[in-house]
């Protein structure tokens, strides 16, 4: 935690606020909104408080341009290979920040699925689940920050911890989706719906204060007051809006929501990251991890190269290299790292042979993905294709296996279910194991 | 960029609007369902009858009739003429005056269009919302039938951008399974898309039935064209085998068709499946293999709509007595089931009974509910324990259309002007190639109208109690930019700057603003505690926008009563 960030409550009585609206407990209405994850926060939870940081490569990003060059091989499209930090695993030329960092990552390179649709394939890496009508699966983002908030707050009543600077940011964080995002929160619930950003480098919408603290403070108090006669017949609807209004007041005045201004960071951080969206995404995640945000998802569009494949995926990787192995070495320095599981992938990778337009098209039989952090042991490749590409000739890791992978680093039960409105029950990972070579 | 959505000059999303991105921008934020734990009791086994409310005050039940029928609040003229209204049948004839005026066909036809498109699995086929929309009014205006409805969109084909009857299978990708069960979701209240995977846990229905009947759409396929955007597909018939393709498994995807339907194996998907014959579970009539698409689609379509088919009836009047009435003749609104028992059967089947005898007649069902003495009782909670037998008029979230009309009505805002102040705004954000504008008109995406969807809509057949707010509503109800501006009691253009120019009586100017935000008069003790805000604020333009504030940021404006 900053030591920039004061108590939240002594800020509040400076800036002349009430108790009314703003109390600590105000609000914590189970299902209605973030209460749960506000004992999240505490100082004392810090380091053993875990985190994830999601990298969305949106359209299905090349293996063979990315962490699984062919270089030796038509397949390989031309694209060299560089070495990397660890001696023996070469990454395609277009990551050489990555693959200064290599020691701290693992590669799968048998990663593999049966979906070759963006949407529905979006849906099952997020989700773990393909898209059935009418159950609405949880994105991994809100799987991971409901089950770490109940781990948090046990753990929190035990320390007695009672700081919660954090606690009025959301608890998952989408950055660049652009309204593509197809799951959210679904069955658990809107408090661990994420919350969008379009744009990194603004304000997320509507929370510049439009009028004095103590106005809104005013105003709320009058809605208060007025809905009388109508909250008595709709108790339970008029207490939920009322802790709406509270928690999204928070938004506007809070000084937590310092966090998404990046002019807070440094020349120095500004540089480790590099220029663009996706950067300005990346070092806005590391800040809102830092502040206790239990996940954060980064998406780079783009990746769905039917033509032009190299320049395109050159392009693409300019993007994303420099900022992915700022956010390791970043995390790394500050001691996060250990407890921040790093995830890059996109839907499913591309077809060996390149297409006569210099495109390559949608391969979901064999592609990659890369973790760090979160315990993950750094330096490894798992998993095989053969010479061309084609077949996973060893350790094939299906979307089940990673998702327990995810939780396994994260310290989260997979088993956990929860009931859909059919009554039918859910479990957060439809079973699969954990890629335990990983791990130890 | 800031997403700022209602209020006068409603703006876009500013530089995210160009030709590329343009369909991205169509999926915003995800309806927000309540987290829920054990399922709502069985209708049938709550048997103590409450004391019924007593029927509604007038007010209410014109401002209940106007959002329901209309989509939109009553003003205050039509207020003030039905209070004085001494005629006994003044109800009964409100309600037919609504259901001949053109809002009614578009309010429901914006109603159906969310019940179809908020079940798609493809987030692009949003772009549907518009030409579904318009294809939907032009039906009901037109006094075509719920069967009439029902068989244009079971056997469309067709360029999706024109033909707004192909949204069920743009929703689902061509998917032969998924269309199925869509089509036995919304028409016949049956949900079988647990079966597609096991035999049902509480159902009847087998696998094997379910298959059966995706065996009537296995040879809809989606074919790719020369037009941009939407018009890069059509709907088409797969009837004919390629010859390159004959002898080997055709590579899976569902947009090209299959020429018959194969139930998986369920212990390895990866093998051949068993072929399956086309049979409506229902009633056992069936089709040869081998017959052609637009057959299967016609055959089924009929079987579905026949009067014969007790289930076509009683899926929608559970559905739209369910919306009308805050409360369903099931618990579910689209999961009926063979073996659950309705509270009410009675009821449920002498309005099926009359539904089915008015050839489908979607404004005799609409007469049928808006008249009965259960719709026009007083308002009740659904979370009060005394529900059960329709004692009272449960108060219904609004959706998103309506609650977007309600703003613009309550602000004063013109929808028209709004939508070219948002246009107007895009351009300075940055040059739209023409392309995309008229993509962007056509389809009417980037309106504000279609942003605040994207942040207020939900899925209206999700059980109410399960549609909660979220934050991002509430930050542009609070805090959003546009709001502000048309609340801005100092400027001479808004609304409230007019009234307080015109009007020097502060409880005038209150009962003003309680008519134009909720439809009613303030009691007494509202009035009062407006009065001491607007006296204790110093400035009298910034209390009274504190009143419109709060009035607007009530729970009572967010909820059809």
């Amino acid at each position: 935690m900053p030591s920039s960030c004061p108590n939240r409550r002594s800020l509040l009585r400076a800036l002349g606020l009430g108790a009314v609206g703003w109390g600590a407990g105000g609000g914590f209405l189970p299902g209605s909104g973030w209460g749960p994850f506000a004992a999240a926060h505490a100082d004392g939870l810090r380091a053993r408080h875990k985190a994830c940081i999601l990298l969305w490569m949106q359209g299905g990003p090349s293996q063979f341009e990315t962490f699984s060059p062919l270089p030796e091989h038509p397949n390989g499209g031309g694209t060299a290979a560089i070495a990397t930090a660890v001696p023996g695993i070469r990454f395609a030329e277009h990551w050489p920040e990555a693959a200064a960092v290599a020691d701290r990552l693992a590669v799968i390179r048998s990663m593999t699925s049966k979906e070759g649709s963006h949407p529905r394939a979006t849906h099952l890496l997020h989700t773990g689940y393909l898209p059935i009508p009418g159950v609405r699966h949880p994105t991994l983002g809100s799987i991971v920050a409901s089950q770490l908030a109940t781990v948090a707050t046990v753990a929190t009543v035990a320390t007695g911890a009672t700081s919660d600077c954090g606690a009025d940011l959301p608890p998952v964080v989408r950055i660049g989706a652009r309204g593509r995002a197809d799951s959210g929160a679904g069955i658990l619930g809107m408090a661990w719906e994420p919350f969008e950003i379009r744009d990194p480098d603004q304000p997320p919408a509507n929370t510049t204060a439009l009028v004095p603290a103590a106005r809104h403070e005013r105003r709320l108090d009058l809605a208060a007051r007025l809905e009388g006669g109508f909250a008595d017949r709709l108790p339970q609807e008029a207490a939920d809006h009322r802790a709406l209004r509270e928690r999204a007041s928070r938004l506007i005045h809070s000084p937590a929501m310092e966090a998404f201004d990046l002019d807070g960071e440094t020349d120095a951080a500004r540089a480790l990251y590099g220029e663009g969206d996706f950067a300005s995404g990346c070092l806005l995640a590391r800040r809102l991890v830092e502040r206790g945000v239990s996940f954060v998802e980064v998406v780079c569009d783009g990746w769905d190269t039917h033509a032009d494949n190299a320049d395109q995926t050159a392009r693409l990787a300019g993007r994303v290299d420099r900022p992915f192995a700022a956010l390791v070495r970043d995390l790394g320095d500050r001691g996060l790292l250990d407890d921040t599981l790093l995830i890059w992938m996109g839907e499913f990778g591309r077809t060996p042979q390149v297409n006569p337009r210099g495109g390559r098209d949608h391969f979901p039989r064999s592609f990659n993905a890369v973790l760090g952090g979160g315990g993950v042991r750094g330096g490894r490749v798992v998993g095989a294709t053969d010479s061309r590409g084609v077949d996973i000739l060893e350790r094939p890791v299906t979307v089940p296996d990673l998702f327990s992978t995810f939780c396994h680093a994260l310290g989260i039960d997979p088993s956990v279910e929860t009931v859909a409105p059919s009554g039918r029950p859910v479990r957060l990972v439809d079973g699969g194991e954990p890629v335990r070579e990983l791990f130890g | 960029m800031r997403v700022s959505v209602a209020g006068s000059g409603l703006s876009a999303c500013g530089g995210l609007v160009t030709a590329g991105i343009l369909l991205l921008l169509l999926l915003g934020f995800a309806p927000a369902p309540r987290g829920h734990g054990a399922e709502p009791p069985e209708a049938g086994s709550l048997t103590a009858s409450p004391e019924p409310a007593p029927p509604a005050a007038d007010d209410l039940f014109l401002r209940r009739i106007h959002l329901d029928l209309a989509g939109r609040q009553p003003t205050f003229a039509e207020t003030e003429a039905f209070r004085a209204d001494p005629s006994p049948g003044k109800r009964a004839a409100e309600v037919d005056r609504l259901l001949a005026a053109p809002a009614w066909s578009q309010t429901w036809a914006r109603y159906f269009r969310d019940v179809i498109l908020f079940r798609r699995t493809d987030p692009r086929a949003a772009f549907m919302q518009a030409p579904l929309e318009t294809f939907l009014t032009a039906r009901l205006a037109a006094d075509a039938s719920w069967g009439t409805i029902a068989r244009d969109l079971i056997t469309a084909t067709g360029a999706p951008g024109e033909q707004g009857e192909t949204a069920i299978i743009i929703a689902q990708m061509g998917e032969t399974a998924d269309i199925a069960a869509e089509v036995s979701r919304i028409f016949l209240g049956i949900q079988l898309q647990c079966a597609q995977c096991h035999d049902h846990f509480t159902d009847r229905w087998k696998r094997g039935q379910f298959h059966e009947l995706a065996a009537f759409f296995p040879r809809i396929a989606i074919r790719p064209t020369a037009g941009q955007g939407p018009d890069r597909f059509e709907v088409v018939s797969f009837d004919v085998q390629p010859r390159a393709l004959r002898g080997r498994k055709p590579p899976d995807n569902p947009r090209r068709g299959d020429l018959e339907h194969e139930m998986p194996d369920r212990d390895d998907p990866s093998l051949p499946g068993t072929v399956m014959a086309p049979r409506f579970f229902l009633t056992g009539q069936s089709l040869p293999l081998g017959t052609p698409d637009l057959e299967r689609r016609h055959a089924i379509a009929a079987w579905i709509t026949s009067p014969d088919n007790p289930w076509f009836a009683r899926a929608i009047v559970n559905r739209l007595w369910a919306e009308l009435v805050g409360e369903g003749f099931y618990p579910a609104i689209d999961d009926l089931g063979p073996d659950r028992i309705p509270q009410e059967p009675e009821r449920l089947a002498d309005l099926a009974a009359g539904f089915a005898a008015h050839d489908s007649d979607l404004r005799w069902l609409f007469r049928a509910i808006c008249t009965s003495p259960e719709y026009g009782r007083g308002s009740r909670s659904r979370s009060s324990p005394a529900r059960a037998g329709f004692a009272a008029n449960c108060p219904q979230r609004l959706r998103a259309d309506q609650l977007f009309t309600q703003l613009l009505d309550t602000l004063g805002v013109d929808e028209a002007r709004a939508a070219q102040a948002a246009a107007r705004r895009r351009g300075a954000a940055g040059p739209v190639p023409a392309p995309a504008q008229e993509l962007m008109a056509r389809f009417r995406l980037g309106s504000p109208r279609n942003l605040f969807g994207q942040v207020f809509g939900y899925d209206p057949s999700l059980p109410r109690e399960e549609i909660v707010g979220s934050i991002p509503q509430t930050l542009v109800f609070m805090n959003g930019p546009q709001v502000a501006a048309a609340l801005d009691g100092h400027r001479p253009g808004t609304l409230l700057g007019r009234l307080l120019r015109t009007e020097s009586d502060d409880a005038a100017v209150t009962e003003a603003l309680y008519y134009r935000a909720l439809a009613r008069a303030p009691s007494a003790d509202e009035l009062a505690t407006c009065l001491t805000h607007v006296n204790s604020a110093g400035d009298r333009a910034e209390g009274f926008e504190d009143v419109f504030w709060a009035l607007i940021n009530s729970v009572e404006f967010l909820h059809r009563p």
